[in-house]
């Protein structure tokens, strides 16, 4: 889709505005599943996005001590490191607006980047929450981000490519869940845990540190931070969805497809208790690690058993 | 230069207003790094004058006052006053009163026993298992609408008896509500000790000995997880205790789980004594007179509250109104053990070990005024305990 | 050590139906014992004003025109009402009760917090001959 100028994608289609409200979306079909689970009715279709323009017509309070241009700065480097990082993906079950060899690594990274904005965003205000919250976000990026990476690095490698179209060309064929499922396990709680989703979500845990790094953020700030997560979520959902279970070729596919994966992920947030920031990182940094190295030691051997 | 490997150490204030809190108390936790140092409590931010409160309201208008102290204890309190002004009054309640007192009593302990186990799984960060035990608390508040009119405060209670009666219908669904609430506490056993992500969580946290249970003064449930056989309701039965008597639950490990575990046996507890108390319902009237004025005199009242140990101090002068009344509930005997037990432990521990004990702030906000060099009495542990024996045979039969 | 032990609630979530009450599209049938707003039955009251006495919060005003005809107005709090039912228990005639059904009380203005019970002609002339009848504090006697 080389035809669709940067502008116009980054901006409207299928970046930017299609991307927030799809970002609104999937956080209101998380709440109202997870409401589900709980026997109890979730929020209204429009609570979403009550809440962004609530925020957004609220002061936003800067607090003493911090480097103002960073504060105010944080949230939209955030914000636009998500978005950007939807051009090489396959938003919406069309092709990636603009694609080169390596642009996984580069996703990867500009995904990264939203979690590293908390963290220094936490540690930036003089608050013993955010500070406390700051370090438990970076402590989990460290251990669910390789994870994670490897965990999406496993197709790159049977696919013979680090670009995400031709991984996505491959997958699509043949459905990599089978294949790999250690793989697909390890990803679904990498994405978890990036996201600081139940039950990784001691980084912002509401009943120890009252909001974690993002505490003394309110109005805009707080508002582009809660859409950056929604945004990193479809985007992490639709990676998982493009590579483990075999493409997303239309959008029909790519809708059912990561609305599947999604129930998965609410079914994980409602079955498990909150782990402290010592296991959570215990229990993934060898687990994790492990299972992943394990599924590409299989990968190896399986493709130079087949060649 | 030589630079030393200097940990960040500061205070992390859990409150007033924190979101782990359901009421405000100012809990100062130093930490380096995620483990904690040292524990602070200052209290009273819920206080609101309810003992000078009651000198200024007749004997009747202070009951329902009293009730007021705790939503979720309230009956308990009224009982206590009540039993309190009885006492002085020199009134005996009839069987069936007092039968039906112990029947809110026990309900009013399954409802406060549910609330616990949700409010310590969301500070664990179990919401789902939150959800589903306030779901199943419901059907014991309507239980409680069907028979006293009210969800919260119930205020079955009346200075000589009970407002309202128990007619076979309510029997009936008393019974049924019961069943159901059995099979689901049978649920939440299994949950709560073996769900390997909870128990992560709280076997092993916050650890309390023996020894140190009874140094502290704990009380309730919390002293019961520990060992320490302690329970009004077996050692001065008050109200029908005597008719129906109750089991102890003891449970030895003393650490979070094991709270966990008392409370969720003692509803079963209640669940029996329940049962018991309506196939041996004794029949006969709900109130008996109570005077307007009380001769001067002074008592002392204890009941079991769900959390522990609750103590009222009523004196009356003759009017009617009462000279002094003074509440001491159980949440304040255990708060001690929050601050002592959560050194040592992590950050994310602390919320975990005051849910433990059942904290209840609006209970526990009284003034305490220390009057340094004017009189001082020093009194050892057992000469205040042969004070109080003598000063109990002295002025109770 | 198992994982997930709610996994049986959470299954059978997906096909119970969430136990939350649409309220006010729905509404649950009330017990009768439901103590909702006061009542007052003018025949039986004789005027000893035991319920004002022992009313905790002071809600209950009786205003008595005249003891021996049996003139009474009965103003009653409702924003000072804390639903207790002692009045019911200590009127020895019987002429208070609480509805089951009328417990729905929330209102926009402070108006109608204030009830007076009683004959029309009996509450004009209540109203005229004293001030708003206004207690801060526990009626005491």
């Amino acid at each position: 889709m080389e035809t669709i100028p940067s502008f116009f994608a980054i901006l409207i289609f299928p970046s930017g505005l299609f991307l927030l409200v799809a970002g609104l979306a999937y956080e209101w079909a998380d709440r109202k599943l997870l409401a589900q689970l709980q026997n109890r009715i979730g929020p209204r279709w429009f609570q979403p996005l009550a809440d962004v323009l609530k925020l957004m017509a609220k002061e936003e309070i800067v607090p003493d001590g911090v480097n103002v241009p960073l504060f105010i700065g944080l949230p939209i480097i955030a914000l636009a490191g998500a978005l950007t990082a939807a051009l090489y993906v396959p938003i919406a079950g069309l092709e990636p607006v603009r694609s080169f060899p390596g642009d996984l690594i580069v996703t990867l990274y500009l995904l990264s980047l939203l979690t590293l904005c908390i963290g220094l965003a936490g540690s930036n205000t003089m608050d013993r929450f955010s500070v406390v919250g700051a370090t438990r976000t970076l402590t989990q990026l460290i251990s669910y981000e390789a994870p994670f990476l490897l965990a999406m690095l496993g197709p790159a490698i049977v696919a013979g490519s680090w670009q995400i179209s031709s991984i996505t060309t491959y997958t699509s064929e043949r459905w990599l869940l089978l294949a790999q499922p250690l793989g697909f396990l390890v990803a679904i709680v990498g994405l978890m845990g990036k996201l600081e989703m139940p039950p990784f979500d001691a980084p912002e845990a509401e009943t120890e540190v009252v909001a974690g790094a993002l505490t003394e953020y309110s109005g805009r700030g707080l508002a582009l931070f809660h859409l950056g997560k929604g945004v990193e979520m479809v985007i992490g959902l639709t990676l998982i969805a493009a590579f483990y279970l075999g493409g997303v070729t239309s959008p029909l596919l790519f809708l059912l497809k990561t609305l599947a994966l999604l129930l998965l992920v609410v079914v994980f947030q409602a079955l498990f208790t909150r782990l402290r920031i010592d296991q959570t990182v215990g229990l993934w940094w060898r687990y994790g690690v492990l299972l992943v190295l394990v599924q590409w030691l299989i990968v190896i051997i399986g493709q130079r058993l087949v060649s | 230069m030589h630079q030393d490997q200097t940990v960040e150490r500061f205070t992390v204030p859990i409150g007033p207003q924190h979101p782990a809190l359901k009421e405000p108390a100012n809990f100062l936790i130093t930490v380096e790094g995620e483990i904690v140092t040292k524990a602070v409590v200052r209290l009273g931010y819920a206080h609101r004058g309810i003992e000078k409160a009651t000198e200024s309201r007749n004997w009747v208008q202070n009951l329902y006052l009293l009730e007021r102290i705790c939503g979720i204890c309230s009956h308990i309190h009224a009982t206590a006053y009540c039993h309190g002004v009885e006492r002085l009054a020199n009134v005996e309640v009839p069987p069936r009163a007092q039968a039906i007192r112990v029947l809110v009593a026990e309900l009013e302990r399954i409802h406060s026993h549910l609330l616990w186990l949700g409010v310590a799984a969301h500070e664990a960060g179990f919401d789902t298992l939150f959800m589903y035990s306030w779901r199943d608390r419901e059907t014991v508040m309507d239980l409680l609408e069907e028979l006293a009119g009210n969800r919260v405060n119930y205020s079955v209670n009346v200075l000589g008896g009970i407002k309202n009666d128990i007619d076979a219908g309510q029997t009936q669904k008393i019974l049924a509500g019961l069943d159901y609430l059995e099979q689901r506490t049978r649920h939440y056993l299994d949950v709560v000790t073996t769900d390997a992500g909870f128990l992560q969580r709280t076997r092993g946290v916050g650890v309390m000995t023996r020894n140190q249970a009874e140094v502290l003064g704990t009380v309730g449930p919390t002293a019961r997880a520990s060992g320490v056989a302690r329970d009004i309701r077996v050692e001065a039965p008050y109200a029908a205790y005597d008719s129906y008597p109750v089991k102890l639950t003891l449970e030895a490990e003393g650490d979070l789980e094991a709270r966990f575990v008392v409370r969720i046996k003692e509803l079963f507890e209640c669940y029996r004594l329940i049962h018991e108390v309506l196939d041996n319902l004794p029949s006969g009237d709900l109130t008996t007179r109570m005077p307007r004025r009380i001769k001067a005199a002074e008592t002392v009242s204890r009941v079991e509250a769900p959390r522990g140990e609750l103590f009222y101090f009523i004196k009356s002068n003759g009017s009617d109104m009462p000279e002094r009344v003074r509440v001491r509930t159980p949440t304040i005997c255990n708060m001690t053990s929050v601050v002592k037990l959560a050194v040592g432990h992590q950050l994310a521990d602390v919320p975990m070990i005051l849910a433990g004990i059942d904290p209840c702030f609006s209970c526990n906000d009284r003034m305490v005024i220390v009057d340094r060099g004017i009189r001082q009495q020093c009194m050892s542990w057992d000469a205040l305990r042969r004070y109080g024996i003598a000063y109990y045979h002295g002025n109770h039969s | 050590m198992k994982i997930g032990t709610m996994l049986k609630d959470v299954s059978l979530a997906f096909i119970h139906r969430p136990v939350t009450e649409r309220y006010p599209y729905t509404r649950q049938a009330t017990p009768e014992r439901l103590r909702g707003r006061l009542q007052w039955d003018p025949e039986k009251c004789i005027g000893c004003e035991l319920c004002a006495m022992d009313c905790p919060s002071g809600a209950i005003d009786l205003m008595v025109l005249d003891k021996k005809a049996k003139r009474f107005v009965f103003c009653y709090h409702l924003d000072k009402c804390t639903f207790c039912a002692q009045c019911v228990q200590s009127c020895r005639h019987g002429c208070l009760e609480m509805s089951a059904d009328d417990w729905e009380l929330a209102s926009l203005s402070k108006e109608a917090f204030t009830l007076y019970y009683g004959e029309d002609k009996d509450v004009r002339e209540a109203l005229a001959g004293t001030a708003s009848p206004d207690g801060s504090g526990p009626s005491s006697d």
